[in-house]
């Protein structure tokens, strides 16, 4: 029957799956929380805040995730840190601070695009700085914002794949388990399907939202 | 007075520009004087000192280079023909197309190079050619994405103009739009270039040696995993954040033209453009 190997193996695709989606979700979470502090640190930051966030942009933006995801199960580890040996956490941290960084350039592009005439108007009305910030700022740069975010969130599903490399028992982990088990060709496309399933919808309605948030500007 | 702006917007480019070098620097330093101190433990960064060390992950950074260079220069080459089957292909074959494209840009690059590598006979293709093809497979859709873009910012007077002077479809294409698309994706392409190095070092999960794989070799022999893995990151960075700069500065050169709409799924080029 077409699918068997699949619906055999049905515990551990599901076990997989969610993994994927749990670590996915905590891990843009994580990444948005590191995004907006390192972006307001790069923008209204002296020059010390906004190099040292810059720097961290530069260095995690630049190197293989795969990388820093094996320095971080190293460091973390019992006989280092003694922080963690679990790979699903070592994951989500190594994938938080990876994708803050991209959060990071996403945010602050958003908040630079806002027209410097708006915050200049807002601060003669007699506006605070921070009344400005949270007012006329954000707001507008909430919209410059999703459709990048979007393209993070859904380069963060696909990357967090590679945490596959330091074990953790994740939907790619799980779906090669069942392949090498059997060698066949179906458990591998239920990989690609399972993945699709999550990354082709959110391509879907960003491309939407897109649109119309074009249109309102 | 405008000589001064001008100086002093140069002056703050070349800061721009080395500020991650610099960054690199000062992060380095610190992490020697934490050595020489006592803090770090010098016996565990003491390899690094021999020049055999840097030149075994030389040969590994070659390899490293030839698998991106080999799935960049393919990836171009199949870009052309997606671009240009997405743009003009009649409807039902176009979908297809369009599908494919789609469905790539939809897959982790790791199941791709797992899948190749695994169900790919090793006798047809070694597997570090196995991991080049999925890295093309995936480049190259990112790719057509791009010059698509690029594509449809060229005016469509341009072709109307080049039609009525009497040159056919495929001269249009070649003599007039794709010129100008290559040179408008270029910033585009310089960033996805960086992505492909990151990607690269998936392969040695498949059993590739290529820089990844040499470190891991490294530091298996002295014992080292964090200090080799933190080194091995700061040699990919000084790659990548080079061609950042350039992918910048060609940006900036084509700042007065209007901007290329990148489409969605793109992480590192959609904000570029800031």
């Amino acid at each position: 029957m077409i699918g068997q190997t699949i619906v055999d193996n049905l515990g551990l695709f599901v076990q997989g799956y969610l993994t994927t989606i749990l670590l996915s979700v905590s891990a843009l979470l994580a990444a948005l929380v590191i995004g907006s502090l390192m972006a307001s640190m790069r923008v209204w930051g002296g020059p010390l805040l906004s190099g040292i966030a810059g720097f961290y942009v530069e260095f995690f933006r630049n190197t293989p995730l795969l990388i820093q995801l094996f320095f971080f199960a190293v460091v973390l580890a019992p006989r280092n840190l003694g922080i963690t040996a679990d790979p699903v956490i070592v994951a989500l941290i190594g994938l938080s601070v990876y994708t803050g960084a991209f959060a990071t350039e996403a945010i602050r592009s958003g908040v630079l695009a806002v027209d410097p005439g708006q915050i200049e108007a807002a601060r003669s009305l007699g506006l605070g700085q921070l009344a400005t910030i949270r007012l006329i700022v954000l707001p507008q740069a909430l919209r410059t914002v999703i459709p990048p975010l979007g393209n993070v969130a859904s380069a963060l599903i696909r990357n967090s794949s590679v945490a596959y490399a330091i074990g953790a028992r994740e939907f790619l982990f799980m779906g090669l388990l069942v392949t090498s088990r059997t060698f066949s060709l179906e458990p591998y496309l239920g990989i690609l399907f399972g993945y699709w399933s999550l990354t082709i919808p959110l391509a879907i309605v960003l491309g939407r939202l897109e649109r119309r948030l074009g249109f309102a500007r | 007075m405008t000589g001064l702006v001008a100086r002093s917007r140069r002056v703050r480019g070349i800061a721009g520009s080395l500020g991650g070098y610099l960054g690199l620097a000062i992060v380095l330093g610190v992490i020697l004087v934490l050595i020489v101190a006592g803090v770090l433990p010098p016996r565990r960064w003491a390899p690094f000192s021999d020049i055999r060390v840097w030149l075994f992950l030389l040969e590994g950074l070659w390899v490293t280079v030839q698998i991106g260079a080999a799935a960049l220069v393919a990836s171009l080459i199949l870009a052309v023909p997606l671009a240009l089957g997405r743009i003009a292909l009649p409807l039902p074959l176009r979908w297809f197309v369009v599908g494919w494209i789609e469905l790539v840009r939809a897959t982790p690059v790791l199941a791709l190079i797992l899948g190749i590598t695994l169900f790919m006979p090793r006798d047809w293709l070694a597997p570090m050619w196995a991991a080049t093809l999925a890295l093309t497979i995936y480049t190259s859709a990112v790719l057509a994405e791009i010059l698509r873009a690029g594509i449809l910012s060229i005016p469509k007077g341009e072709v109307d103009a080049a039609r009525s002077l009497g040159l056919t479809y495929a001269m249009t294409m070649r003599l007039v739009v794709l010129p100008q698309a290559f040179s408008r994706m270029m910033p585009a392409l310089v960033s996805q270039m960086i992505t492909l190095v990151k990607d690269t070092s998936l392969a040695s999960i498949a059993a590739v040696s290529e820089l990844a794989g040499y470190a891991r070799s490294t530091h298996s022999f002295f014992g080292n995993p964090a200090e080799t893995y933190f080194l091995v990151a700061c040699v990919y960075f000084v790659i990548n954040y080079t061609l950042s700069r350039i992918a910048r500065r060609l940006e900036l050169q084509r700042a007065k033209e209007p901007p290329v709409v990148v489409p969605v799924g793109l992480e590192d080029v959609a904000v570029s453009r800031a």
